[in-house]
């Protein structure tokens, strides 16, 4: 479904380069739950940038249904943004002067304009009161970030990204900013609405006990991806170890 | 939609926007005070200027007048077609002399040079801006040089002499008169010389009260010297006139220098027989002055002898000063308009780089660069707006209410409106909606340009750079 090949990046950190992807390639499957592991700077978050068209390549190819989407124009990419991707970051990145309904509702509010949003309106509002209510935060739709715990900022931020019935999410280190029981219940939400919408997940952790929830986990180190393992279900029993394409 | 909903929360949240609107606020309600302000000046200048010295007037270069008798002057202009747009006419003379008084138990003489203006009282009215400056109420109404019987009291304690008056001056192509002038009996030749003749300002050196000394009350005399009219030499004249009233125009250059004479006695006393130096004329609509001097100069087509104008070409240096003066003082106060313009910018500034992080989660979101920059730019617009709105409501407040002001300032400080320099009893203001609307205009203008350049920032940052921003 969403396949890399061969991605290169590199930043420029005053006068050096630092070569961050060194020839990545990635494929993602349909409803899968995907975790790529590795230490910090391994290049981790910057793949996941790349896939969700946050930044673009230096060389190599992103493609979703087998149509390069790296290479397509602002406007294309904002819409993928928009309705096909949906993004959740470690420091929940709420925007603080809005409510949590407010923070869910947003989605909708970039993908209509002024005059259509007053009809969608009351539809984005129902829509946002019920998947908030489905990550449990059917009281607290009128906080402000300021006023919610860290999970459940996270919990809003994942009812943000999920609100536009995404196919893919994106998950940047989402238990990163939690304790453990809380990045727990995180992840098994992610799991559940894997399984019940169907939406397909790709998770950056450095979090290896949590990666047991996921179908399959790659490793990431040098901007490279090392080799990925395959769990069968959500247990933790390892059934398969994987050689991937590319990799030494 | 989600750019005027965050563009309304920043407003409402930010500390930062306050200080934006404030400065704009100011520099807006400083503009619509001093135009108002300048515009009353305007204005009141205009209205003086322009009660003072007719719509059109037909003058003549010579001290001796028109080459020409008046009563067949006015009935040529009658009969021209200029005369329907005509609402009334008179004629006078203007020329130089000096009046003469004394002050004082050593009767010490004051000379002062003076415009002498020649005029039939009721006619000169007509023609409008003469009598409600009369300071005699009754006057007002019914303008004439007739003594008040006070005024008759102190003029005949003068016990006044008989004036010597010499004959008329023949016109072209008459005879000389040679018969002398009847003598007429003794009654007092009333004048009204303006308020700065008859009074002197004095200011109390202890107490810094300015106050007005009468030097010249009604009944007084006083002297009046003018050259006579005649071609071949000039020959000074004088006469002793009555104070009757004193004219106050609130125009200290015009209060300082001009007296009014009866024009009959004044062409007797410069042998000028029926001439003057000048028609003023009154017209039905200052809109039709343009068809009017064109028709005037068709029948006095002597540009030189007969010189035609409206009383705007007649002040044109006087009227444009002001209107310079007011457009630099626009630009000046505009700059501080634009100070405020860099206060939003820098503001802005720091607004953007503070809610870095909040772009990068709307670009996350799909958010396009445009609908970022225009976050930014209704941001700024906004901030103009209400700025404006507020600035243009404290400026009308000040301006309503600027003569309380200045009598408060004045008390606390000393320093004020100097009533000595302009004779305005109240500092004159006038609200242009046009004006107020520019300045408005200008402002939102200078919020918004200055608000582009962390607008068009904010949008061309790169998703990561912006949610990797700590």
């Amino acid at each position: 479904m969403l396949v890399a090949s061969n991605l290169v990046k590199s930043y420029k950190r005053n006068a050096h380069v630092v070569k961050v992807l060194q020839g990545v390639d990635l494929d993602i499957q349909e409803g899968e739950f995907l975790s790529i592991v590795g230490a910090s700077g391994s290049g981790k978050s910057t793949l996941l940038h790349l896939l969700g068209t946050l930044d673009r390549p230096d060389a190599g190819t992103v493609s979703l249904d087998r149509k390069r989407i790296d290479t397509l124009g602002a406007r294309e990419r904002d819409r993928l943004r928009n309705s096909t991707f949906g993004f959740i970051f470690q420091f929940y990145h709420l925007l603080p002067e809005l409510t949590a309904l407010g923070n869910v509702m947003m989605p909708a509010m970039v993908g209509h304009s002024m005059f259509n949003w007053w009809g969608s309106r009351q539809e984005a509002r129902k829509r946002a009161t019920e998947m908030l209510e489905r990550v449990g935060l059917g009281h607290r739709l009128n906080h402000k970030p300021r006023e919610l715990s860290g999970g459940e900022m996270q919990r809003t931020a994942i009812a943000r990204a999920l609100v536009s019935k995404p196919r893919i999410l994106f998950a940047d280190e989402p238990t990163g900013n939690l304790d453990a029981e809380s990045g727990e219940e995180i992840v098994k939400l992610l799991r559940g609405m894997n399984r019940e919408q169907d939406v397909t997940i790709l998770m950056v952790t450095h979090n290896l006990e949590l990666v047991r929830h996921s179908d399959r986990v790659v490793r990431m180190a040098g901007g490279k991806l090392e080799m990925g393992f395959k769990f069968a279900g959500s247990g933790s029993k390892l059934v398969e170890k994987l050689e991937l394409a590319g990799s030494t | 939609m989600y750019k005027a909903l965050l563009c309304w929360r920043y407003l409402r949240t930010r500390f930062l926007a306050f200080v934006c609107i404030v400065s704009v606020m100011l520099g807006v309600a400083t503009l619509v005070v001093v135009n108002s302000v300048m515009a009353g000046f305007s204005t009141k200048l205009k209205d003086r200027f322009h009660g003072l010295m007719s719509d059109v007037i037909v003058e003549s270069p010579s001290y001796n007048g028109f080459a020409m008798d008046s009563d067949q002057m006015m009935a040529k202009i009658r009969n021209s077609p200029a005369n329907e747009h005509i609402a009334a006419m008179t004629p006078t003379i203007e020329v130089f002399g000096m009046i003469i008084y004394e002050v004082g138990a050593n009767r010490e003489q004051i000379t002062i040079p003076v415009h002498i203006v020649g005029t039939d009282a009721q006619g000169r009215a007509d023609i409008g801006g003469f009598g409600e400056y009369l300071r005699q109420p009754a006057r007002s109404k019914n303008p004439s040089f007739d003594l008040t019987p006070t005024a008759m009291k102190r003029w005949e304690a003068f016990n006044p002499r008989v004036p010597i008056l010499l004959p008329p001056l023949p016109l072209p192509g008459q005879a000389p008169d040679i018969t002398p002038p009847p003598v007429e009996p003794l009654k007092p030749i009333g004048a009204i010389p303006g308020y700065g003749i008859t009074h002197y300002r004095l200011t109390d050196p202890v107490t810094k009260i300015t106050k007005d000394v009468e030097v010249l009350p009604e009944g007084t005399i006083f002297k009046i010297v003018t050259v006579g009219a005649g071609k071949e030499q000039i020959e000074p004249v004088s006469s002793n006139f009555a104070v009757a009233d004193t004219i106050r125009t609130e125009m200290t250059e015009y209060d300082a220098r001009y007296v009014y004479v009866p024009l009959e006695y004044l062409q007797r006393l410069r042998a000028m027989g029926n001439r003057v130096t000048h028609i003023q004329l009154k017209l039905k609509d200052y809109s039709k002055a343009a068809l009017v001097t064109a028709e005037l100069r068709k029948i006095f087509p002597d540009d030189y002898a007969y010189q035609i104008n409206t009383w705007e070409e007649k002040q044109n240096s006087l009227l444009a000063a002001v209107e310079v003066e007011r457009g630099l003082l626009n630009l000046l106060l505009f700059m501080i308009v634009g100070v405020a313009g860099f206060c939003i910018l820098a503001i802005f500034s720091m607004i953007v780089r503070e809610k870095t992080r909040d772009i990068g989660i709307l670009k996350s979101l799909g958010a396009s660069n445009r609908g970022v920059m225009q976050i930014f730019l209704c941001y700024g617009f906004l901030l103009g707006l209400i700025g404006s709105g507020l600035g243009t409501a404290l400026g009308l407040l000040i301006t309503y209410n600027i003569n309380p002001i200045e009598h408060f300032l004045f008390k606390m400080t000393g320093v004020g409106f100097d009533r000595g320099v302009y004779y305005f009893d109240a500092i004159p203001t006038k609200v242009e909606l046009m004006t107020v609307f520019l300045v408005n205009l200008g402002a939102i203008a200078i919020a918004v340009a200055f608000s582009v350049w962390p607008a068009l920032r904010a949008a061309w940052m790169r998703p990561v750079q912006a949610l990797r921003y700590e």
